[in-house]
């Protein structure tokens, strides 16, 4: 597919029509445009993809809005604005003319998102044209929507094509490229042709051969059959295998944060230990403070108290050390303890009398005594409630700051987890384990029907030995019996064509991205393509092959790499086609166009990326911006060149005007003040 | 398999001129149908058979 020029007509930004001439040869392979941020790069980008598939990329913003928005406000309701893309094209020697066009008509004013119409003409050789009548499979066989993804693409993304699967997504539809599909549907009708073309051999051939061919039918039903559970066995198998790897991906997560797991189970329970100690400190506390805190404020009162008894004793207010029993006694005796006579009414008596009313009771002694004791008690009690009352509060503080330390810590382990978003380990893992138990049964099923298979292709052969001599007079059953022969000759060639082909190309593949790789990368990485068209970087460290984590940078590189590896090995394939004859002199050749291509690549891997697709791809359109394209992109990619253009932005702001110099002469690169917001192409050469 | 071993060159030289001949038309036949996935070569193919076996 060569590309010969581009025609846009009010297609988003790009008012009324423009044109894009494209025409290059391989002495200058590349197609240069200029534009600045939102100039319309992308959009240019995506007229190729909507005008071959009828879809945009999906970072294209308001996609209903096709029609430039100045067209569609000057349109008058009700009236219809026409939209298209027209892509001149050759492939395969024929020159292709493909229109996608939608007349939208304009009932109020939003847009809705129209419908294009895909026609398509081919010249033939004599110089005729005729409509392509399925103008979309056409399209499809020429380049798959699954591999146009690869030449046609935003460079700021392109990394998003190494995700794991990308490339098992578009196995089937590079084997339209790499000349494997023509060779996998004959391989399907054959049996076909064989079965109709054995049909006069059965009805001419007499009982022998009829039972022969009858037995050898029976065999193909059967080896259709398992080669159809094959095929069901094989791909569940695929999808087992990629979803055992996730989950194992998972697990290899989980194992690496499973330290940081334990670490939390540990804090939290560490926590809560904490805390419940500190609650134990506060309820203690809250018993003494309850039962004893009075104590507290008994400081004086021992000392108040003892004064205040000793003051009384001096005043002779509290009672003498004379016991009021023994006065009593005195007065029943009527005498004295020193012989005086204590008769009633005497002096002495009285003065007795008086020393009964100052002496005291011994319960009020007793009682006195008890008081004096209790009071010492208090003092010790005191000390004892300060000392208990400083132990637990030393007790708080230190579960307090071991709560405080142990919730920071949980919070920090929560939130490198919870960033983790992992499933449960346990769960994972049977998971995984139910995953490989139906990978084990499914393998053995696969093995299974391998064996039968072989056993098949046994008999078959046994069978075909058998009708070849067995003796058939008729000339019709004859004749069929050579031409069945023929079929299946050709058929047993073809299927090993196709094992040959496909092995070949994943390891060509495989070869020329290793060699696209280093070509560009500083870096001593290997780059993989597995069996199951899987891509992978590797790097051997002591002996031993590691996958290298990659950036984006680097998935740049591969990505770069894979489509200049893809796009060379189709032209070589397609150029040295061999069962299917001669091939046309652009036959594999296929277009790059790319968008921002080296917005994300530094300055060394900008000059690499621009100097390897300047010699690889057959043909190159790449979009830029002056800040993208005017180092080591230009220098490297002009020496190429066979068009340059610059998408000048037409803008209503004013003040914001901006040129772009290229090959010494200044071209408007921003036009400001202007009426209407559009895009203009501008072709230097 | 040890088929794969073999180049696709070897496996045509081992084909008679008759297979050969199949072989390139029925591609052929394949090829220029192949944007059309409903379509039907059985009859082509066939056509071709009885062209180098008439």
């Amino acid at each position: 597919m060569r590309l010969h020029e581009i025609t846009l007509k009010n297609f988003r930004q790009f008012a009324g029509e423009q044109r894009l001439p494209l025409t290059s040869d391989g002495l200058r392979p590349v197609s240069l445009v200029f534009g600045g941020n939102g100039a319309g790069k992308t959009t240019l980008l995506n007229a190729f993809t909507w005008a071959l598939y009828g879809t945009v990329s999906e970072d294209v913003e308001e996609q209903q809005r096709m029609v430039s928005d100045g067209v569609w406000r000057q349109t008058p309701i009700g009236l219809s604005v026409e939209l298209s893309v027209e892509l001149l094209f050759d492939h395969d020697g024929l020159r292709y003319r493909l229109l996608r066009t939608a007349d939208v008509r304009k009932e109020s004013d939003d847009q809705r998102q129209p419908t294009g119409v895909l026609h398509l003409w081919q010249t033939l050789h004599d110089g005729s044209t005729e409509v392509v009548n399925a103008p979309q499979e056409r399209v499809l066989s020429i380049l798959p929507m699954g591999v146009s993804r690869f030449f046609f693409f935003n460079g700021e993304r392109i990394e998003k094509l190494v995700q794991k699967g990308a490339y098992s997504e578009v196995q089937e539809d590079i084997k339209v490229l790499l000349d494997l599909e023509q060779v996998e549907r004959a391989l399907q009708h054959l049996p076909r042709v064989d079965r109709r073309l054995s049909a006069d051999l059965k009805r001419h051939g007499g009982d022998r051969a009829n039972e022969i061919q009858t037995a050898i039918e029976a065999l193909q039903d059967q080896e259709g059959a398992t080669r159809e559970e094959l095929s069901v066995i094989e791909r569940d198998l695929a999808l087992l295998m990629e979803e055992r790897e996730q989950v194992t991906d998972l697990l290899r997560q989980n194992a690496s944060v499973a330290p940081l797991q334990r670490e939390r189970d540990t804090v939290a329970q560490e926590l809560e230990e904490a805390r419940s100690a500190r609650r134990t400190a506060e309820a203690q506390r809250s018993t003494i403070i309850a039962t004893r805190g009075f104590i507290a404020f008994t400081g004086r009162l021992s000392g108040t108290t003892i004064a205040m008894a000793e003051k009384l004793y001096e005043r002779g207010a509290l009672p003498a050390p004379l016991k009021r029993e023994f006065v009593d006694q005195l007065l029943e005796q009527q005498a004295c303890i020193c012989g005086t006579s204590l008769a009633d009414h005497s002096p002495a008596r009285h003065a007795v009398q008086d020393w009964r009313q100052r002496a005291g009771l011994q319960a009020v002694e007793t009682a006195w005594q008890r008081l004096h004791g209790q009071l010492d008690q208090l003092d010790k009690a005191r000390d004892q409630l300060q000392e208990d009352l400083q132990q637990v509060a030393g007790r708080m503080v230190v579960e307090s700051d071991r709560v405080e330390r142990l919730e920071a810590r949980k919070s920090e382990l929560d939130r490198q987890l919870k960033d983790s978003r992992l499933e449960e380990v346990q769960e994972l893992e049977s998971k995984r384990l139910g995953l490989e138990a139906q990978i084990a049964s499914k393998q053995q099923r696969l093995g299974l029907l391998q064996a039968t298979l072989e056993s098949i292709a046994k008999q078959l052969g046994q069978k075909e030995t058998e009708r070849t001599r067995a003796a058939v007079t008729d000339e019709l059953a004859t004749k069929a019996r050579s031409r069945s022969e023929l079929v299946q000759a050709v058929r047993r060639a073809l299927n090993e064509i196709l094992t040959i082909r496909a092995d070949d190309m994943r390891r060509r593949l495989d070869r020329k991205l290793k060699d696209v790789f280093a070509s560009i990368s500083f870096k001593p990485y290997v780059p993989q393509l597995s069996e199951r068209f899987e891509l992978s970087l590797t790097q051997m460290v002591d002996g031993v092959e590691l996958p290298v984590p990659k950036s984006t940078g680097e998935n740049q590189i591969l990505s770069l790499s894979f489509v200049a590896a893809v796009s060379e090995l189709a032209r070589e394939i397609r150029k040295g086609r061999r069962a299917e004859g001669e091939s046309s002199e652009d036959a594999g050749a296929y277009p790059i166009v790319m968008d921002a291509a080296f917005g994300s690549l530094d300055e060394n891997y900008q000059r690499e990326v621009s100097r390897a697709l300047a010699e690889m791809a057959p043909q190159l359109v790449v979009f830029v911006s002056k800040s993208q394209g005017m180092g080591h992109v230009v220098e490297n990619l002009l020496p190429h060149v066979s068009h340059l253009g610059v998408i000048v932005t037409h803008t209503s702001q004013p003040d914001v005007g901006e040129t772009i110099e290229l090959e010494g002469m200044t071209y408007p690169y921003i036009m400001s003040g202007v009426e209407m917001n559009r895009a203009e192409l501008k072709v230097i050469r | 398999m040890t088929q794969s071993r073999r180049t696709e060159q070897e496996v045509l030289q081992q084909l008679s001129a008759e297979e050969r001949l199949l072989l390139k038309r029925v591609l052929e036949i394949e090829r220029a149908k192949l944007h059309i996935t409903a379509h039907d070569p059985t009859d082509d193919i066939i056509r071709a058979v009885k062209e180098i076996i008439p």
